[in-house]
């Protein structure tokens, strides 16, 4: 199955998804003195899913430095180490235990701009992998709604090789701090990926897939789920608008907005939960736009995700619950 | 005897993966034990070993290319002269090992 996009570039490479954020920290590494890298098994190891293979052998320990596994003392380095003036990219390899760095992150890396009038800036990428493969409660969370709403706080989640490439690239350069969301279940995808060096702006959701009846919006692993329903729902004849929205902080609702006003419903899906989740967002801000339409939200079941293979897969969004989610709000039997 | 070499459901969600360099041309015999091709998936570089005699026929897979689990890669025959099957499909599975490194 692929994923297509608008306005394909001519030249592509086929890569692993690890291989496009390595090709970004590569390019941007031989720029930029300044970009180092923090984390669990980042040097000799390659990374935790081999998303750094070769930076050690390239840029050396001073810049590609293994860490403990101590996230809070990470995030505390890397933020006061960006407000220093280097420009860190901080790995954590479980989303889940950002809750460790979440002080850092928020209460200095977000705030120090405004606390310093500008004086200092934390230009930190907080790199997170997120989602439900079979490791349990700590170690399968979607929380990047959690990470939504702090004002400084910048939040991607590619779905795709090129766009985890472009949008590493962009947050690279940022001037602030980045959290940049991975999934366990995209490490495996390949995908093409531009040979020119490009980057993926922020705040710019893509239109995965074209429809009139229903616009479905998502991110991350969540949105081949979407791409899997919506090609079921289509053999019924309804017609689903895929909008994957790889910026949650920026947030893209123009384009959001535009095609919801096109297909006059709106469903929501993420991996995390429903309540306060990404979708509860988006909603209430198309809405304050374009006024009531009719909308529902699929989330994870409100439970612990389990590692148990079948109560992971009950409580994780599937395209059978996504179908009968828009079956249910289009009112079709 | 024909043979078809093709990777099966591995670990890990591996749907597909790149060939990294075959390690004979057509023509080529190899033994057991021998090593036919480097795979590399998401996760790490995979050698194929045979476990068979054999000879490379036909290649479907260039280094470099791609290609999805269960696909045919390359047709192999115990003989040089055996003729050649329409769709790979139906051969025997060559006898490998699959050694993750």
């Amino acid at each position: 199955m692929s994923i297509e996009t608008l306005a394909a570039p001519t030249a592509l490479k086929r890569m692993f998804y690890r291989e496009a954020i390595a090709r970004a920290m590569r390019e941007k590494m031989m720029l930029d003195e300044r970009i180092i890298i923090l984390g669990q098994d980042v040097g000799s190891f390659g990374g935790s899913y081999r998303e750094f293979d070769g930076l050690f052998e390239t840029f050396g320990p001073q810049r590609v430095r293994d860490t403990p596994v101590a996230e809070a003392a990470m995030i505390g380095i890397g933020v006061g180490a960006a407000a220093a003036g280097l420009r860190p990219l901080v790995s954590i390899t479980y989303m889940d235990f950002i809750m460790l760095g979440l002080d850092p992150l928020v209460n200095y890396g977000a705030k120090v701009r405004y606390k310093t009038g500008g004086q200092l800036t934390a230009p930190v990428v907080v790199k997170l992998t997120a989602g439900a493969k079979g490791q349990g409660v700590a170690h399968s969370q979607c929380i990047e709604a959690w990470l939504m709403g702090v004002p400084g706080l910048r939040v991607v989640a590619p779905s795709t090789p090129a766009d985890s490439y472009g949008l590493m690239r962009t947050a690279l350069d940022c001037d602030g701090p980045v959290v940049f969301v991975d999934h366990k279940r995209l490490f495996p995808i390949p995908g093409d990926v531009p040979v020119e060096p490009t980057d993926t702006p922020f705040g710019k959701a893509a239109i995965l897939r074209a429809g009139s009846d229903v616009t479905i919006t998502t991110h991350s692993f969540m949105t081949r789920v979407a791409m899997e329903a919506a090609t079921a729902l289509a053999r019924d004849g309804v017609s689903c608008e895929v909008i994957d929205l790889r910026s949650l902080a920026p947030l893209d609702i123009e384009t959001v907005a535009a095609s919801v006003g096109r297909t006059g419903a709106l469903l929501t899906l993420e991996e995390g939960q429903a309540t306060c989740g990404v979708g509860a967002e988006v909603i209430a801000q198309v809405q304050t736009q374009l006024g009531p339409m009719p909308f529902a939200r699929v989330g994870a079941l409100p439970a612990p995700v389990s590692s148990n293979p079948v109560l992971e897969a009950a409580c994780v969004p599937d395209a059978e619950r996504v179908c009968a989610a828009v079956r249910q709000l289009l009112r079709l039997g | 005897m024909i043979y078809k070499l093709s990777v099966p459901v591995v670990a890990d969600d591996v749907e597909e993966f790149r060939v990294l360099e075959w390690h004979g041309v057509v023509g080529d015999k190899f033994e057991p034990d021998g090593l036919i091709v480097e795979l590399e998936t998401h996760k790490a570089v995979v050698e194929v070993r045979a476990g068979q005699k054999g000879l490379f026929r036909q290649i479907f897979v260039e280094d470099g290319a791609w290609c999805q689990i269960n696909v045919p890669l390359a047709l192999f025959s115990d003989e040089p002269d055996e003729a050649l099957p329409e769709a790979a499909e139906g051969a025997y599975d060559l006898v490998v090992d699959f050694d993750v490194t």
